[in-house]
């Protein structure tokens, strides 16, 4: 009986030390994606009302965390020519779901109320258009600070997916 | 006790109040012969939220701080883009101040919220740069200026699509 018992014991803790450690050999052993070079798309705004200066705040500030994050040798923006010619080059897309406009001056008075939200999808593709990332991001500011200050939150958000992602 | 304290701390930031506006707007008197502007992003050589003068001159969109300056030729202008945003009044100093008021008591300090905002025309140009790269410069300008520069960007040749209503 109490033999039957130790075995019982002895099994589920080795069962469930086997599947922790396929579990982390499976987290450790994803390969992270390589590319030289990425082009970072202009952000899309389909149907979703966001003002220009977001879309224009949202892709500036992707390009400078991407390069700053080193992740890539070459970071080239949208329509540059120089991009034509690299072979793995990788294209970034920025597509917003949803945009939600708060207000900094409720933001400042209630400190939980006001906040404004961007959700977007951010997708990475190959030259061949396969997607070979694709992930959903919420950007936001919630306390002090303007409107504006939403695409850098976003930007460091999507620049940390990609960053993860990639090595050169 | 406490609604006297909180009264003191009201009235003293409500007569702080219109010194700040008579202070902003003679600055605003200034900026229209010589604006003060805000670059938000966009530009290579000159440092984020540096103030400075935005002019358009010589067939370009010329940004002047004291210590650098960025130009953008008009031709290369595919569109402009006007916005406006609420933003803190007073600048770095200004930002120091409602952060510092946080300690208030009673969050008195709250109503400088409310004294220190200010809203600001957003001034946003798209640009492809000579490797046919899409750039967006985007400025913070004094409310009422951004229309200014828009029409004399389009005067001196840049293309902008008409502005939805």
């Amino acid at each position: 009986m109490v033999n039957s018992r130790a075995t019982f014991v002895f099994l589920t803790s080795f069962s469930l030390l086997s599947a922790c450690a396929l579990l982390s050999a499976q987290t450790a052993a994803k390969p992270k994606l390589s590319a030289s070079a990425i082009q970072i798309a202009m952000v899309e705004a389909g149907d979703v009302q966001i003002p220009a200066e977001f879309r224009f705040a949202v892709y500036e500030r992707l390009v400078e965390r991407v390069r700053e994050s080193g992740a890539f040798q070459k970071v080239y923006r949208t329509g540059d020519h120089a991009a034509d010619g690299v072979p793995d080059l990788v294209t970034l897309h920025t597509t917003v779901e949803r945009f939600k406009e708060g207000s900094e001056t409720v933001r400042g008075l209630t400190t939980v109320l006001g906040a404004t939200s961007v959700d977007i999808t951010a997708s990475v593709t190959s030259r061949d258009g396969k997607e070979l990332i694709s992930h959903k991001i919420t950007g936001r500011v919630r306390f002090f600070g303007e409107n504006l200050g939403v695409t850098n939150d976003l930007a460091k958000r999507i620049t940390k997916l990609v960053s993860a992602s990639y090595t050169h | 006790m406490r609604l006297s304290t909180a009264l003191i701390v009201a009235l003293s930031v409500a007569s702080f109040a219109p010194a700040q506006t008579t202070t902003s707007s003679t600055t605003g008197a200034a900026t229209d012969a010589n604006p003060n502007v805000r670059h938000v992003i966009g530009l290579d050589a000159v440092k984020h939220n540096a103030t400075g003068k935005l002019t358009v001159e010589d067939g370009a969109l010329a940004f002047k701080t004291g210590k650098a300056a960025d130009k953008v030729p008009v031709s290369s202008i595919n569109d402009v883009f006007i916005g406006t945003e609420t933003t803190q009044a007073g600048g770095k100093k200004g930002r120091a101040v409602k952060t510092a008021a946080i300690a208030a008591p009673y969050e008195s300090g709250r109503a400088l919220t409310i004294l220190m905002r200010t809203k600001v025309d957003i001034l946003t140009v798209s640009y492809h740069d000579p490797e046919g790269a899409l750039h967006g410069a985007i400025f913070a300008l004094p409310i009422g200026q951004a229309e200014q520069v828009r029409a004399q960007l389009i005067q001196a040749g840049a293309h902008a699509a008409p502005i939805e209503k």
